[in-house]
């Protein structure tokens, strides 16, 4: 589904990525761990394809053809699709209005996802205005839940929720990448965590370290965060498992 | 009589002085390159306006023909055509021709430049000297009407001066919704529109007061607005602007007498071309407990040069207002020019405030807005008609979404 390829990216003139190779299989679901700041948002940001992020070098391939070429809309018309760790705030247009464009009418599976993701609240009020932090995570996951994207980028989802909602969040986005589904799956996922919480309901397929611009790390997404809990980042440098 | 005779008189004498006398705000218009307007056959149903009027009115957001309002007036160039009021609201509320008003009610001698000096500027003076026609409403001491009252000036004639002048009151306890849309007929692209509006309301009346404007792109508008605000009384206002004209200047002001009165003011401009533009609104806060708002939106793009202006005067300790200015400009020949002026006059507990902002539309929720699918003029479309789309104090659902309707319909070609 997604390839890419010694890929290195500016953000505002600084070298952010310099060398990032990572491949997700169709149906499958990969997290992304790294410490702060090292350009793990950066990355998604990139593949998403929003404007401010440089790439120098390398390629990135979704469904077997270059996406560089294409505006942030046609990949999100292809089938990519982002929950954001920030979420802008937009005077005016509400929650609601937004979600009928992006499912193209006001349907009832707009009402329905607003269910699953206890979004009905937030409907009528302007995106991201006042928002706290877990309902803006909800209210990414609506969006993306109603985009029913090939390739789900999400960052964070679960940082700032409380005990409850993740267990709401968890949920929803194991149905929304199909992770009950055994042979069927053909949606796969792109996820940064700090906490790992999110791997209870995922099952996630891999994991992977991103360190000093590139991927230093990768291996079975539990294991990982177990020794990273133990020994922290740091030996992941060392460790080149 | 004899009074009134001696002011009617005095009334012309200080117009006659005021003929040549330069507005202090916005361009200077040579009233003698346009004619007057001519008078108009009546109609005595919708049926019988034409098709060119019913668009034109539609556009500055009055459907003629639905009975979706209580009462309807429909002016064309110089004379009143269509008046209507729905059978549920008779012995509720009056609406006419002004010139009929006068001859009917003598007594109304008394409101007729009673508010707006006849003698601020040329405008006001041609006003007076030359025959004017606009609307007369009055609304029946308690009667609440909840159903919008609609008022359309249309101007049909090329290079023309259409001479508003209109009346309304609210007794007391009264409450009325009322709708203005004044619009050029499309392929009327030359003229300039005088509108002196003199708003009484009475002690606990409540009055909104939304007035859309589209003109062609070498009009002139040159609205006089004063409202004079009785106790308890709220006042909402909303001017929409949205269309190219070549010049607008406009400086409504609340004179809020009574104790506790309410004023709220917006507008809403979305500048194009090379419309220049001067809008705000002005309150004087006399009465104790006297509070209010001033906001405007402003969009402006191409070369279009906006003012936005508000002012707060305050004369008592317990008075409290703000004014806040928002403008977003999409070009480099685009100007926005905000001018907040705060006053108070020996009442140094009154609070007033100030809050502007002007930058250029928010790259990052464009490009949010693009990554769920939009393409960059959806988008920008989008978030200009949100940021437009503010807070109306005191609307019924009804008049909400009649705005909403009324920038989405204007908008469309935003970009
Ligand atoms: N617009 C920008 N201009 C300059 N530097 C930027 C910009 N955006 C990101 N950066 C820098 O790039 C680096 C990577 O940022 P990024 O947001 O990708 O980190 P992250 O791994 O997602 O961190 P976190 O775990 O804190 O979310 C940081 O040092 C950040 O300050
Ligand atoms: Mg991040």
């Amino acid at each position: 589904m997604l390839e890419i390829k010694g890929l290195g990216v500016k953000v505002g003139g600084e070298e952010v990525l310099q060398d990032v190779n990572l491949e997700v299989g169709t149906g499958e679901v990969h997290v992304l761990l790294g410490p702060n700041g090292v350009g793990k948002t950066t990355l998604l940001m990139t593949i998403m394809g929003m404007p401010g992020y440089e790439v120098t070098k390398g390629d990135i391939i979704f469904q077997g053809e270059s996406i560089l070429p294409l505006s942030v809309e046609e990949r999100a018309k292809k089938g990519i699709g982002m929950a954001f760790q920030k979420m802008p705030t937009i005077p005016g247009v509400k929650l609601r209005t937004l979600g009928e464009l992006i499912v193209n009418e006001s349907s009832d599976f707009l009402k329905e996802v607003a269910e699953k993701l206890n979004c009905n609240y937030l409907l009528d009020r302007s995106v991201g205005l006042g928002f706290s932090g877990g309902e803006a995570k909800r209210a990414e996951l609506f969006q993306l839940f109603l985009q029913r994207p090939l390739l789900s980028l999400i960052d964070e989802p679960e940082s700032g929720v409380d005990l409850d909602n993740i267990n709401l969040i968890g949920k929803a986005l194991s149905e929304l990448l199909e992770r009950e589904q055994v042979r069927t799956k053909k949606r796969s996922g792109l996820i940064i965590t700090h906490t790992g919480y999110i791997l209870e309901y995922l099952n996630a397929d891999m994991g992977h370290v991103l360190m000093e611009g590139r991927i230093v790390c990768r291996g079975n997404p539990r294991d990982l965060f177990t020794d990273i809990k133990e020994k922290g980042y740091q030996e992941c440098l060392r460790c080149e498992r | 009589m004899k009074v009134k005779e001696d002011y009617l008189r005095e009334i012309k004498e200080r117009a006659e002085k005021a003929l040549n006398k330069k507005a202090p705000l916005g361009p200077d218009i040579d009233l003698n390159e346009f004619y007057l307007c001519s008078p108009q056959e009546k109609v005595n149903s919708v049926e019988n306006i034409s098709a060119s009027l019913r668009e034109a009115a539609l556009y500055a957001g009055v459907e003629l023909g639905e009975d979706k309002s209580s009462a309807t007036y429909l002016q064309v160039n110089r004379s009143a055509v269509y008046e209507k009021i729905q059978d549920a609201f008779q012995g509720k509320l009056e609406i006419m021709a002004v010139s009929e008003a006068l001859e009917k009610y003598p007594e109304l001698w008394e409101y007729w430049w009673g508010l707006v000096p006849v003698d601020a500027d040329k405008y006001t003076a041609f006003s007076e000297l030359c025959p004017a026609e606009g609307y007369f409403i009055r609304v029946f001491a308690h009667q609440k009407i909840e159903v919008p009252l609609q008022a359309c000036l249309l101007l049909s004639e090329e290079s023309r001066i259409q001479n508003v002048h209109n009346l309304v009151i609210l007794e007391e306890g009264a409450e009325a919704n009322l709708i203005t849309g004044c619009a050029s007929v499309r392929g009327n692209e030359n003229g300039i529109h005088i509108g002196v509006s003199e708003f009484y309301l009475g002690d606990n009346s409540r009055l909104t007061f939304t007035m859309v404007h589209n003109w062609g792109e070498n009009f002139h508008v040159r609205p006089r607005t004063v409202v004079k605000m009785g106790n308890n009384s709220f006042y909402s206002n909303t001017y929409v602007l949205l269309k190219p004209l070549s010049s607008l200047q406009t400086f409504p002001q609340a004179i809020m007498e009574g104790e506790n009165a309410d004023a709220n003011f917006q507008s809403i401009v979305f500048a194009k071309g090379n419309s220049y533009i001067d809008v705000g609104s002005s309150l004087l806060l006399k009465g104790k407990g006297c509070r209010g708002n001033s906001v405007s939106r402003v969009c402006a793009a191409d070369n279009s040069q906006v003012y936005a202006r508000g002012r707060l005067i305050s004369y008592n300790d317990e008075a409290q207002a703000h004014l806040e200015c928002k403008g977003i400009l999409f070009s480099k020949g685009a100007e926005i020019i905000s001018i907040p002026e705060l006053e108070v006059y020996g009442a140094p507990r009154s609070r007033l405030s100030h809050e502007a902002a002007v930058g250029p539309i928010e790259e990052e929720a464009v490009n949010y807005l693009r990554s769920r699918g939009l393409s960059r003029e959806e988008s920008l479309s989008l978030i200009t008609r949100g940021f437009l789309n503010i807070d109306i104090p005191g609307i019924p659902d009804v008049l909400r979404r009649y705005v909403d309707e009324v920038i989405r319909l204007t908008s469309r070609d935003i970009m």
